[in-house]
């Protein structure tokens, strides 16, 4: 079809060619597409050949009439190419072609083709640096040129080329592939990884690409992202060696790192990987050398690397199965060390002349040796590390790498010197041979010497660990301290974590006294990783748990250490397993594992190793198995050996006793036996301590004596404030009775103490603590002040109280509700409290810090359960307590012992919860909660609270025969806290439960009895509860009476005075005499002074009071006082109304410094309506005004 | 001419076998092969079942290449750290150890009259020739460097020799080196006399024909084999086919037959007339690192043997029949 139309077209050309044969563009027409058809012919067979040289005569024709047209040419050029194979006639037209026009590529390759396969190299590069320089656009002549010189490494100016041509072909991914090739071989790696990049960018599947983008990684080692390119490699072609040598070596290098950096669990499986990989490269290729020696290197590395792992088998309690796990550990070693050196063998097999591989055979068989723990003789015959080593360097004496390496490896010390001399003479600053010759002279004796090579080492590369290592030991020599010595010795194991130097830092942190740094803690971990043979790196695990109190990890280790010594450093002298008897008997000891560690003592005993330490340990333990006469004569015998102690170690032995024969004899044997002892053993402030106690507690003070003297040794700060505290404390002991504590006493030498000590956060805080204890009024607001809340980063001293807590504790205990928001309520606190909202804070604080802290959140939740009762229980308060109770109450079952003081706590939080619900409602979870608390274990007097408030519960919802039944209950039970009959007496009058006339009075005064200081106020109390009482019986004349009677009682409470004179306001109103109206004023006068905020209504009252005396200007005073002492935004309309009033006798004064003329009466009255439209009153006064 | 397996033994050592080499017949007892093998141990077998005879440790690393005494009674084995024991076949007693620097020891072969052992020098770039009557070293045969290259250079000259051969007369002595070139010395005078040109990778494997003085074949890492005329100084032909490394080769005590050994897994056999592959054994699952055909002679035995020995850990025995 197609060719019938061709033939079509073609007729109609010849047509128009005879009839016009002059004109060149129907011949070249009519031969394009001759040609086209006929090149599509032509490989069908050879009938159109005819046509072709039909064709041809009109080209060449045309390209006569128009020798300009490039396409001409170029089709010239193909046919001859390709029809009558003549490459000569061909590429003169293609070159033809390309004068024309260089920007022609298909000539252009074709004529790069032709030459280039004749071999013509030279010549293809002329064409296409002619073309590239004729025009710019001429991109494929840069693309074939930058190939060429790719191909003739003339990597600089195959990058010009490249770039000229990626402008032209910017989606080739060959060409940003050869770029990158070019960057690469200039050393510009990331310029090359860029650039292969893109080319993994426009095809994935680039494996070229992929493979050395991930060796340049490699190289500049980012060993994760090389891995990435080389799994991505393997992906599109699994069977790539370069990939898989790739992948493996940088995963050697990955685990590498993790190796340097301690994680060797890590490092390994990635080297088990590493392996897997390089084995299944090794099956597709086995002749190559590099993958031999790197399959050995990652077998070395994993035998160095291989951590032991105790899995957890207790195996320090099975010296068996201890041994087994050794030995299974080691053998894994050997047999990969052996491995290794299988490998590097294959390796030299197939290039013996590789020096680097000798090498290698001899480190790998040195690791095999020394796995082997082969005992090498002194002898002149060459070992096979040394002779390895001496192979590499007879192929390449010149390498100063392998004269390090016959150092290291040689066993013979002048041998030694020697090839390490002889490297340092190749490179004077080679860092490794100085510092591996500093370790030979240190070796040899030659301090001197050896510290020069450490100088000379670490300034030439401070990145090694040699040096820094071996400037840790010596110390002495060197003169310098402990901490210098411990601070070179971490930098060496941060830089390498070598067993040796690891082992090396315990032992400096024991010496500098730094075992509780986690450094050595995780160094230590990584020994025992990789010398679990070593008992010292045990015994060192076990002394680093135990400066961190983790006395089962102790234990372990120690245990662990005992096995090592016992079965596998068969040459340790005993000495070393008596000490670590002794720290396991310690560790034991204090993980409260007293019978295991009487018998470890007792092991020690048999084998007459008791010395001081073991006797203390041996007489803790018996006395905690209370074996207290065992315990007493091993005390008897420390005692025989305290004359030859050193002095701290008497010191402490003679506390120990004192503290044993308190314990097992009591007071009396212990007070004796001090006063027996040598005074001068008694000068010590640990003692001090101990005698200052017992005697405290000692009523016939048979040790009075002894203090004094005791007591000048104390000298410093903590040790001086710690006896003012327990001086205060033997105060309160000593001056109270068997039930109560003085605390009044201990406030005040607590006090005096505090100005000799002003910032002892110690004193602050007992001195807190007792003023909060005793039932002073005042003493909580000065609690607060002087208790001082301890920075987070600073412990707490153990014992003593927290300042948070006191803070706490206090905003609680203050009965007044001292909220400065007078939305809520008008305080009448004289004292300044603190503020409630900043002890919340406070609080929050405190549990943010620690949220573990069970007091913390219960503190919290007390705090918070005041401020909503201070807000009247606003809704989301109530959430907020809710979600807390819930909290608490979870904890409080999960993780808290049943001691009493945790059952009080929730106690209290059960009866938070069940208030709760009683305030938003919810009565029958009130009950349901106070319930529960009623049936906890706490004293009655607390247990009469939860009482009260079924009894509260049970009003509520007017269930009468129970809340009496409650009410009875808290009648039996009593309680000893004013308030609680207090509340008591409220409901019994409200509720008119009164069975006995005064049993409610007479319990309370009971009560009272105790705190005589603040009698006045409870009887104020319960005489304003009287009051109440009557008035609700519309008995007012009683209840003046004992409003009177609060009022006289307690002075200075404004409240009080309110009350009574609005009592007598109201007897005045219901005309019972005029002299309530003078009443009315006396105690509403007092209000007005004794209130430290002016209160709102006493003075209107007082205002009406004195208007009905008579008294206009006094009237005018108050009503102003009262606009006052509201809040601007709890005014009443009444204020308003009463400012009306006031503007109104104004107008006619006109007097405008007053506060009612700051605007007209009609104003206020208005304002007054606008706030209280339902006033009838209001209304009308604006009518009359009006009208 | 044809190859037939006759009996394999698998894990015949615990590692790679490297070297195998026939010990001939004696009258008491018919010829025996001797293994040495990356895991440092020398074996002896008995064909043709392949029985373990014994086996000899005492390297300490790999064992490169093992060498027969012409007479049967005295073997030479040698490993990576360039020490060679020399030893009675039969009751494995050490007659000599010859210790030499490391990297110096390579291919070993005894000359056809049983009175020198030549050992490929490695790293030295010569052979060394031990007496085998006193076992003291007669000659060092040095192959020239390149004219300019530094003396202390040692690895740059690139004769590092690898593999080293008698001529069947023992007047001569060909030695390969890791650049490919091959030196031929004239031994009697312990001189060199000339280079053989050709292979451009390590020559690891030379072997004289048996029936041709002046035939030398070569094996080498550029996959191909090479028939040179050693007095002529010329390459006679060229055998291509493995697709790898060669690692060894033997010529067939006929002289007719080649058999090669190469890193491409196979063993092949190589008629010289029609020099090409006729046939191709691909039994080895890794590298052939030797093959060997028994040498004629002891009683009764007519039938022709060829030993195979692979890193695969395994030894193979064919029967080799002539035309």
């Amino acid at each position: 079809m197609k060719n019938t139309e061709d033939e079509d077209r073609l007729r109609e050309l010849q047509e128009a060619i005879y009839s016009d044969p002059d004109n060149y563009s129907h011949h070249y027409n009519l031969v394009r597409l001759a040609f086209q058809t006929g090149l599509f012919l032509w490989e069908k067979g050879e009938d159109t050949k005819e046509l072709k040289e039909k064709a041809v005569e009109h080209f060449v024709i045309s390209a006569k009439l128009n020798p300009n047209n490039s396409h001409t040419f170029q089709f010239l050029g193909h046919y001859y190419s390709r029809v009558s194979v003549d490459s000569q006639r061909a590429s003169k037209c293609y070159q033809r072609a390309l004068t024309l026009n260089p920007n022609d590529s298909e000539s252009g390759e074709a004529l790069c083709d032709l030459l280039d396969n004749e071999g013509k190299e030279s010549l293809e590069i002329v064409v296409c640096k002619e073309a590239s320089e004729k025009s710019p656009r001429a991109f494929w002549a840069f693309r074939r040129l930058g190939y060429l010189q790719v191909h003739q490494k003339k990597w600089s100016e195959a990058v010009q080329s490249l770039q000229h041509a990626i402008r032209g072909y910017p989606t080739c991914a060959d060409l940003w592939e050869a770029l990158g090739l070019a960057y690469q071989r200039l050393g510009m790696f990331t310029a090359a990884i860029k650039s292969y990049g893109r080319a993994i960018e426009l095809e994935n599947s680039r494996v070229f690409a992929l493979i050395e983008s991930g060796n340049i990684l490699l190289t500049l080692g980012s060993f994760r992202k090389g891995v990435e390119q080389f799994r991505q490699a393997l992906e599109t072609s699994p069977c790539n060696i370069a990939a898989h040598y790739g992948l493996a070596s940088g995963l050697l290098g990955l685990s590498k790192e993790c190796v340097n950096s301690g994680a060797f669990s890590w490092g390994a499986s990635l080297l088990e990987e590493a392996s897997d990989i390089v084995k299944k490269s090794t099956f597709l290729a086995g002749n190559i050398t590099c993958i031999w020696k790197l399959c050995g290197d990652i077998q070395l590395t994993y035998a160095k690397c291989l951590p032991w792992v105790d899995e957890g088998q207790k195996l320090g309690t099975n010296e068996e199965a201890f041994r087994t796990s050794i030995f299974s550990w080691k053998r894994k070693c050997h047999l990969t060390a052996i491995a290794a050196s299988h490998s590097y063998q294959r390796a030299l097999h197939l290039a013996p002349w590789q020096p680097n591989i000798y090498i290698d055979i001899a480190i790998s068989v040195d690791l095999i040796y020394s796995l082997e723990e082969r005992s090498r003789p002194e002898s002149d015959v060459w070992q096979l590390p040394e002779k390895m080593s001496l192979g590499g360097l007879l192929l390449e004496g010149d390498n100063d790498d392998f004269w390090v390496s016959l150092g290291c490896l040689s066993d013979n010390n002048a041998l030694k010197q020697h090839a390490l001399v002889r490297g340092l003479q190749l490179d004077v600053s080679l860092a490794v041979a100085w510092a591996y010759l500093g370790k030979l002279y240190r070796k040899q004796g030659e301090k001197q010497l050896a510290r020069q090579a450490f100088d000379h080492a670490r300034s030439i590369d401070p990145s090694l660990a040699l040096p820094w290592a071996g400037m840790s030991v010596d110390t002495h020599s060197r003169g310098c301290t402990p901490e210098e010595a411990f601070e070179s010795c971490l930098r060496a194991v941060q830089i390498l974590p070598l067993a040796e130097f690891q082992i090396g830092l315990g032992k400096l942190a024991f010496d500098s006294g730094q075992l509780v740094s986690s450094q050595v803690f995780a160094a230590i971990q990584q020994a025992v990783q990789h010398a679990p043979h070593c008992p010292e790196a045990h015994n060192l695990n076990g002394l680093i748990c135990e400066a961190r109190s983790d006395y089962e990890s102790a234990i372990s280790a120690y245990k662990l250490a005992q096995c090592a010594i016992s079965t596998l450093a068969i040459s340790a002298p005993k000495s070393h397993f008596y000490d670590v008897s002794i720290n396991l008997a310690r560790s034991l000891c204090q993980a409260g594992n007293a019978l295991d560690a009487a018998q470890e003592c007792e092991f020690l005993k048999k084998e007459g190793m008791l010395d001081s330490r073991v006797l203390q340990i041996y007489a803790i333990s018996l006395w905690k198995l209370r074996k207290n006469d065992l315990a007493l004569s091993v005390s008897r015998n420390l005692a025989a050996s305290i004359p030859t102690m050193e002095r701290t170690s008497g010191v402490v032995s003679i506390s120990l006793i004192c503290k044993l024969l308190y314990h097992i004899s009591g007071q009396v044997s212990a007070i004796t036996s001090i006063m027996k002892m040598p005074k001068e053993l008694l000068q010590s402030s640990k003692i001090s301590f101990i005698v200052s106690a017992i005697n405290a507690l000692d009523h016939s003070k048979r040790l009075e004596s002894l203090i004094p003297s005791t007591r000048h040794v104390l000298k410093s700060y903590e040790e001086i404030t710690g006896m003012h505290s327990l001086i205060a404390i033997s105060k309160l002991v000593r001056h109270g009775s068997e039930e109560s504590l003085v605390i009044q006493s201990g406030v005040n030498h607590l006090r005096k103490a505090l100005h000799m000590y002003p910032d002892s956060s110690l004193i602050r805080n007992q001195l807190g603590h007792l003023l909060l204890s005793s039932k002073e009024w005042k003493d909580i607001h000065i609690a607060t002040r002087c208790s001082i809340i301890n920075p987070p980063d600073c412990p707490a001293v153990r014992g003593s109280k927290s300042g948070y807590g006191i803070l706490g504790a206090a905003a609680v205990a203050c009965y007044a509700s001292s909220t400065t928001d007078q939305r809520f309520s008008f305080h009448t606190c004289k004292d300044q409290c603190m503020d409630g909202a900043r002890a919340l804070q406070k609080m929050q604080r405190w549990l943010h810090q620690e949220p573990w802290n069970h007091n913390a959140r219960y503190l919290l939740l007390l705090n918070v359960l005041q401020k909503a009762r201070k807000e009247r229980f606003p809704w989301h308060l109530c959430i907020t307590l809710k979600r807390l109770v819930l909290s608490a109450l979870f904890n409080e079952e999960q993780y808290l012992k049943k001691d009493a003081s945790h059952i009080y706590q929730k106690f209290q939080i059960l009866l938070c919860a069940s208030e709760i619900s009683l305030q938003s409602g919810d009565h029958i979870d009130c009950i349901n909660h106070a319930t529960n608390a009623s049936k906890l274990l706490v004293p009655d007097g607390n247990l009469f609270f939860a009482h009260l408030l079924l009894c509260r519960a049970y009003a509520l919802q007017g269930d009468f025969p129970n809340m009496h039944k409650e009410y009875l209950k808290c009648l039996q039970l009593k309680t000893n806290h004013e308030i609680g009959w207090i509340c008591l007496k409220l409901i019994e009058s409200r509720h008119k439960l009164q069975i006995d006339v005064n049993k409610i009075e007479l319990n309370f005064e009971e009560s009272l009895k105790e705190n005589r200081s603040s009698w006045d106020k409870w009887m104020a109390i319960f005489n304003l509860l009287q009051g109440q009482s009557s008035i609700w019986g519309h008995d007012y004349i009683s209840a003046e009476e004992a409003l009177a009677h609060a009022c006289s009682l307690a002075g200075a409470e404004s409240c009080l005075f309110l009350c009574h004179g609005a009592i007598c306001m109201e007897l005045a109103r219901q005309q019972c005499g005029s002299q309530f109206l003078s009443l009315a004023v006396g105690s509403l006068t007092k209000a007005q002074e004794a209130s430290i905020i002016p209160l709102p209504i006493v003075s209107t009252l007082l205002a009406q009071a004195e208007a009905s005396l008579g008294s206009r200007a006094k009237w005018e005073k108050n009503l102003r006082l009262e606009w006052f002492s509201w809040p601007p935004e709890t005014r009443p309309a009444e204020v308003y109304f009463q400012m009306h009033v006031l503007a109104r006798q104004a107008d006619s004064i006109s007097d405008s410094s007053y506060v009612e003329s700051f605007q007209s009466s009609q104003k206020w009255l208005l304002r007054a309506i606008h706030l209280n439209p339902s006033c009838l009153r209001y209304w009308r006064v604006l009518q009359k005004w009006t009208g | 001419m044809k190859l037939a397996g006759l009996k394999s033994i698998e894990n015949a050592h615990d590692e790679s076998v490297w070297a195998v080499t026939w010990v001939p017949a004696t009258d008491a007892r018919p010829a025996l092969l001797l293994t040495g093998s990356l895991d440092e141990t020398v074996k002896l077998w008995r064909p043709d079942e392949l029985v373990l005879e014994g086996t000899n440790t005492g390297h300490c690393l790999g064992v490169v290449s093992v060498a027969a005494h012409p007479s049967g009674v005295i073997a030479a084995s040698a490993s990576l750290d360039s020490f060679v024991r020399v030893f009675d076949v039969d009751t494995n007693a050490t007659i000599a150890t010859l210790e030499a620097p490391p990297s110096e020891v390579w291919q070993m072969r005894f000359d056809p009259k049983g009175t020198i052992l030549a050992v490929a020098g490695g790293g030295s770039a010569s052979v060394k020739l031990w007496d085998t009557a006193t076992w003291q070293l007669l000659a060092t045969l040095a192959v020239p460097r390149p004219e300019g290259s530094r003396p202390s250079d040692r690895s740059g000259s690139g004769k590092f020799v690898l593999s080293v051969a008698w001529s069947p007369d023992g007047r001569r002595l060909a030695c390969g080196s890791m650049d490919g070139t091959i030196s031929i010395f004239d031994v009697a005078r312990a001189k060199f006399l000339h280079h053989l040109e050709g292979h451009f990778m390590p020559v690891r494997s030379l072997v004289y024909s048996p029936i041709d003085e002046r035939v030398l074949f070569s094996a080498s890492d550029d996959a191909h084999v090479h028939m040179y005329d050693a007095e002529g100084k010329t390459l006679v032909g060229a055998m291509s086919g493995h697709a790898s490394w060669v690692l060894s080769l033997d010529v067939s005590p006929d002289g007719a037959a080649l058999a090669t050994g190469s890193s491409d897994r196979t063993v092949r056999l190589w008629d010289l007339n029609m020099r090409a592959a006729v046939q191709t054994m691909s039994n080895h699952t890794d590298q052939v690192w030797g093959v060997a055909f028994r040498p004629p002679g002891g009683t009764g035995v007519r039938a022709g043997r060829l030993v195979s020995v692979s890193d695969d850990k395994s030894i193979s025995l064919y029967d080799y029949s002539g035309r």
